[in-house]
């Protein structure tokens, strides 16, 4: 006979009379009763689009398991701690010492051909319920980069989102072998140069470094790009010590520079609230070093009162 | 910081290491170990770069793990020997485990891969601070221990010497570069220390000397980069002059001081008939030699361009540029 495990019938069994006290018996019910909440913490799960219902599903329940995707994987992999390896002879980070010591400019992404593309995410509300699009492809001739696309900033219909319209396009982190993570270090430099072609609308720089915390995972640093419209190019140059730390989009008071040896990715955001179409066109995003720029910081660092 | 809680922390600094050097008893010693890593921790988290605090962390989770073994051990040791004298380390477990704490409180291969991180964190004077102040306590109690057999400290010392210079290898970073010296070194002192102990405080000082001095001129020319390192020599060209003879001394090259405690300790393994572990610990100090070397090349045994319209730093704390009103 199959015992239904409801609560009346556990109060009944004499040693768990005790447990009538207890207000919440939902620990002892474990592994039988259907869970209210999630099992995992809020920051450990993947993005919920508002008003969907939590997925409860166990983290091996997503994974497809293919051989041959896997056997192909190993020797990618594999492949590239080879050339891991061996560039470690030709000099740190593979570069011989000569570059190291000279290097003043950098180009760290530029597009010239549809692989190009890979390097790059691109999202905008639409993720959340909105109306907007965002695309990115090649420009003429494998030159450039264009991303375009149309801002609409009607909230998403849930209950839940209040504002909207945004579209961002953000760097992937560069991975090692083994899929472990690989940091850009620009310590060499001082200033970001892009040469960009806009419509005239303002957007956001953003640099995401590496942190340690849990609670940093969302800290990333900004900037301003005013983009000039028309058909001619833009040469922006950005210095480092002008990007303040900002928290899921929330500008912080303890404000600090950015660490340049250890940066994970670059993005441009558009959320000036504007709709309609917009084209941002990318030619190639580098660092550079000015010398004759020698602030360390732009801003007032938070200052507690009274001082200690 | 205010002047009263800096100066409060500098002398605690000092009254830890200090509380350690003259103690008998297991338990003041570890008080004096710990007053100096509680007292640093404020220093390294002065800026509140995410970098910096999670130096500080990496810092308190190996100090706070090697703290907690030495404990463990010294409570062991009077246990079973009835002593809490620091002299009266007879027991070999305790006698290994208070050896391998010590080992990681000072970043001796293989409890070495806090080190490295934790200087990359850190400002200059700071690291500085780490490398050099922070030792002392940790090193006098090794120095106290009775070794029951050479073996854990020469496996320790070889092991140490091929991290540092392995480890130093391809860094760009100068803070890194000098985590893995600090490796490097501290391989030799243990080396010997089962032989020769006044040896092990003779190579100690030198290193002192010569990490201070090192820290300081990457301190006066502002850099913390191989490339900054290289556009230093418009700075201040007698210190690029000098800064060579300071790497050479590192790596241990006649006939400047750092050579000296390397030789004789190179005697002494022969003397002991460890002629092998004194030509394995010579050649894998290559390794350490060819980036001091590097440094030395690229500071100066050449010029890359400069622009002279950069700001000049020699002049003590400089707030205005050269170039043209």
């Amino acid at each position: 006979r199959l015992i239904q495990m409801s609560l009346p019938n556990i109060s009944r069994v004499p040693a768990s009379r005790l447990l009538r006290s207890v207000r919440d018996l939902r620990w002892l019910l474990r592994s039988i009763a259907p869970l209210a909440v999630p099992r995992r913490a809020l920051t450990q799960m993947g993005y919920r689009r508002p008003g969907q219902p939590r997925e409860d599903k166990p983290p091996w329940w997503r994974v497809k398991f293919d051989l041959s995707k896997g056997l192909k994987g190993m020797k990618r992999h594999f492949q590239l701690l080879k050339e891991e390896f061996f560039a470690e002879f030709v000099g740190p980070m593979g570069k011989p010492i000569i570059e190291h010591m000279l290097e003043q400019n950098q180009v760290v992404w530029e597009f010239r051909g549809p692989h190009s593309l890979q390097e790059w995410t691109i999202s905008c509300d639409r993720e959340i319920g909105g109306k907007s699009e965002i695309y990115l492809k090649i420009g003429k001739n494998n030159e450039t980069c264009l991303l375009y696309g149309t801002l609409c900033s009607d909230p998403p219909k849930d209950g839940e989102t209040r504002y909207s319209g945004y579209c961002t396009m953000r760097a992937k982190q560069p991975l090692a072998s083994f899929d472990r993570k690989k940091y850009h270090d620009w310590s060499s430099f001082n200033t970001l140069h892009l040469r960009i072609r806009g419509d005239g609308r303002p957007w956001m720089i953003n640099i995401i470094a590496e942190t340690y915390y849990t609670h940093q995972k969302d800290d990333m640093y900004s900037y301003f790009l005013y983009t000039r419209g028309g058909p001619y190019w833009q040469d922006v140059k950005i210095p480092f010590s002008k990007f303040f730390l900002a928290h899921r989009g929330r500008v912080q008071d303890d404000q600090h520079r950015l660490w340049l040896d250890k940066i994970n990715a670059i993005g441009f955001t558009l959320g000036d609230k504007a709709d309609g179409p917009f084209q941002l066109e990318i030619d190639f995003i580098g660092v550079c070093k000015d010398y004759a720029h020698t602030e360390d910081f732009a801003y007032e660092k938070y200052k507690r009162n009274p001082e200690v | 910081m205010t002047p009263l809680i800096y100066s409060t922390l500098i002398i605690s600094l000092g009254i830890g290491t200090t509380l350690t050097f003259a103690s008998t008893h297991w338990y003041l010693a570890w008080m004096g170990i710990e007053i100096n890593t509680l007292a640093i921790i404020p220093l390294m988290t002065q800026s509140h770069s995410p970098r910096a605090t999670e130096a500080t962390t990496k810092y308190f989770f190996a100090q706070a793990t090697a703290s907690a073994t030495l404990l463990f051990a010294a409570t062991s040791n009077a246990f079973f020997t009835g002593s809490w004298d620091i002299l009266q380390t007879n027991n070999p477990l305790t006698y290994t485990l208070m050896t391998l704490a010590l080992a990681m409180k000072i970043g001796l291969a293989p409890l070495h891969s806090w080190m490295p991180e934790v200087m990359q964190g850190l400002t200059l004077l700071t690291g500085l601070i780490l490398s050099t102040w922070q030792k002392l306590a940790p090193f006098c109690l090794i120095y106290q221990i009775q070794p029951h057999s050479p073996n854990l400290f020469m496996a320790l010392g070889l092991l140490s010497i091929v991290a540092g210079g392995w480890g130093g290898f391809n860094q760009v970073q100068l803070r890194k570069i000098l985590a893995y010296s600090s490796i490097a070194h501290l391989g030799w002192m243990v080396l010997i220390l089962s032989f020769s102990p006044p040896l092990t405080l003779v190579a100690f000082s030198t290193y002192l000397m010569m990490t201070f001095s090192l820290f300081y001129s990457f301190m006066m020319t502002k850099t913390t980069h191989i490339n900054s390192l290289s556009t230093s020599w418009a700075k201040i060209p007698t210190l690029t002059a000098l800064t060579p003879l300071i790497l050479l001394s590192l790596g241990g090259l006649p006939p400047l001081t750092g050579f000296l405690p390397k030789w004789m300790i190179l005697q002494e393994l022969t003397k002991q008939d460890l002629a092998l572990v004194a030509v394995l610990a010579a050649l894998f100090s290559l390794f350490s030699l060819y980036f001091y070397l590097r440094l030395s090349y690229t500071m100066t045994l050449t010029m890359p361009p400069n622009n002279p319209a950069g700001t000049l730093p020699w002049r003590l704390n400089p707030s205005h540029n050269t170039l043209p009103p």
